[in-house]
């Protein structure tokens, strides 16, 4: 455990966005190891801009990004990723034309022959139905798929902290559960600090260890998954934004 | 028959040329995504250079064509610098780094006329022997070009499939922010892909001026309709598409030019640039992948 806490990663006072304009408005978050940190939210409260920041892809006005007691605000992409910082961003977060076995390759391309090899190893453990699709190119797969190749990309890496960009969006009830269980909770069982994003907040913070609320850029409440679920505020919150955070819970076929 | 298989001999060997250009212009755009019209004037710099070297510093034409690569190679890299890379890093538009690009080129080639003049040039190399070959009629120095066009086209396949850093630039040009957060420092990426674009760039100008009977600073822009045919026949940013799509282009403005009238030359290759572009924008090989991914998922 580091010296900051047991925190791999905090966010403290952070100001953030496009240009003048904050979206972040002054948040504190923490990720300690082996738990999985969920940050939900109405749309446009900021979920993704945070992660964005912290990754130094907006612009940063104020507060600091610390990596195991180490600041890390506005570093760049490729220097977290040599840091312990791995990111899946939302959406198509694979190489497309290329075969699984590159794109798990690409993932460990800052590490020597013998190593990547074995973590390619230690990828296909963590997700054994890669194993037999190794040769298989990326973008004929399904959704679900290219989801797991992505995060066992960015595993490649051995991440201190792993940063998940609503990996299920555009996924089915079933596949939604699948990525949050068997990837997104077993990784963090597993000891690695896993901050998720997500808009199906209610499946979100049913495995969530720990949920922030962001409302309007900023913290509107910080307490264990259960806990924001079964607070009834937090529903309005959310209808507030247009989106029940019932909304997911019906099952969707 | 004889002329047809002339022909066709003919257009493989400007088929190789135009593809040797346009893998060049195409890997800019995958890895910059940056439509570089510039590119033309590059290859008339190249031309001119090489023809310095051979009439007036009396290199062996096969030597210049390597020097004329680095050279052209190395100041690809330095314009990416100077102009598309600080574009995009201020989020200019696609539009408005293509329009950067023309002024560039047209810079670049009324330069070029304000020291050579209008007039025009000749590298004078001789055709060298002719090889007849089941009514294949070419010379020696074609021959060379398209098997040392095929034996690049052969090493950069190898490198994009084979090698770590070949790998890395699929992986930019498919997704630049994921391969980013592989560690992959994209600067270093997009050098290394204009300094082989530049190269691909100087020497289609050496062998492409050392094979026309004359060439003036009109040669690189006049080119760049035929090399931006092939790369949008083959779907722009694919450099087998590219490969493919010049060898298409240099059989059918051939074929044009022998059978209806050399006048046509031009417009054969334009033709294909405006069907393809109303038709099948994508080009033949445009992201097969992502077609298969809206098949499945």
């Amino acid at each position: 455990m580091s010296a900051d806490n047991g925190h791999v990663l905090r966010i403290e006072q952070l100001v953030a966005g496009y240009g003048d304009t904050p979206v972040i408005r002054g948040v504190d978050v923490e990720v300690p190891a082996g738990k999985l940190v969920v940050v939900v939210g109405p749309n446009g409260a900021g979920k993704s801009t945070l992660l964005k920041a912290i990754l130094g892809l907006v612009n940063i006005t104020g507060g600091e990004v610390m990596l195991d007691g180490r600041p890390i605000t506005r570093s760049p992409l490729e220097d977290l990723a040599r840091n312990g910082v791995g990111y899946v961003p939302q959406g198509d977060a694979v190489f497309d034309s290329m075969r699984v076995r590159e794109n798990l390759e690409m993932g460990g391309y800052l590490l020597d022959k013998a190593l990547r090899a074995e973590r390619l190893e230690q990828a296909l453990e963590l997700f054994p139905d890669l194993r037999h699709k190794l040769k298989r190119y990326v973008g004929t797969m399904s959704g679900g798929e290219r989801r797991m190749t992505a995060v066992a990309r960015a595993m490649m890496l051995a991440p201190r902290v792993l940063l998940l960009d609503e990996p299920t969006a555009g996924l089915s009830a079933a596949l939604t559960k699948m990525v949050l269980t068997e990837q997104a909770r077993m990784l963090a069982d597993r000891g690695t600090a896993v901050l998720l994003v997500e808009q199906k907040a209610h499946a979100a913070l049913e495995q969530a260890d720990w949920a922030y609320v962001l409302v309007q850029g900023e913290v509107a409440m910080s307490a264990p998954g259960r806990e924001v679920l079964e607070d009834p505020d937090m529903g309005e919150v959310f209808l507030g934004g247009g989106s029940g955070l019932l909304a997911d819970a019906e099952p969707a076929g | 028959m004889r002329l047809f298989i002339e022909t066709i001999g003919f257009g493989i060997f400007s088929g190789s040329l135009i593809s040797l250009g346009a893998v060049g212009f195409t890997v800019q755009f995958a890895i910059s995504n940056v439509l570089n019209v510039a590119y033309g004037a590059f290859i008339t710099l190249g031309a001119y250079f090489g023809y310095w070297l051979v009439n007036d510093a009396h290199l062996n034409f096969w030597l210049t064509v390597p020097i004329v690569a680095i050279a052209i190679g190395a100041l690809s890299v330095a314009f990416n610098r100077l102009l598309p890379r600080p574009l995009l890093r201020r989020g200019a538009s696609f539009v408005a780094i293509l329009i950067g690009t023309v002024w560039a080129g047209i810079t670049l080639q009324y330069t070029i006329v304000s020291i050579v003049g209008p007039s025009t040039f000749t590298y004078a190399l001789g055709n060298g022997k002719t090889i007849d070959l089941w009514d294949f009629v070419l010379t020696n120095t074609q021959l060379i070009i398209i098997g040392g066009t095929a034996l690049l086209m052969l090493g950069y396949h190898g490198l994009l499939t084979r090698t770590q850093l070949g790998q890395a630039m699929r992986a930019t040009s498919v997704n630049p922010v994921v391969a980013r957060s592989c560690g992959i420092r994209i600067d270093r990426i997009t050098d290394v892909a204009w300094l082989i674009s530049g190269m691909l760039c100087g020497a289609t100008g050496v062998v492409l001026a050392g094979t026309v009977s004359t060439f003036d600073s009109t040669l690189g822009t006049t080119f760049l309709v035929y090399m931006i045919a092939a790369a949008v026949l083959g779907g722009i940013g694919q450099p087998y598409g590219a490969m493919i799509g010049g060898l298409v282009v240099g059989l059918t403005t051939q074929l044009t030019a022998a059978y209806l009238s050399p006048a046509y030359e031009d417009v054969a290759a334009f033709v294909i640039l405006v069907v393809m572009l109303l038709a099948w924008p994508r080009g033949l090989f445009g992201s097969a992948a992502a077609a298969g991914r809206r098949l499945v998922g």
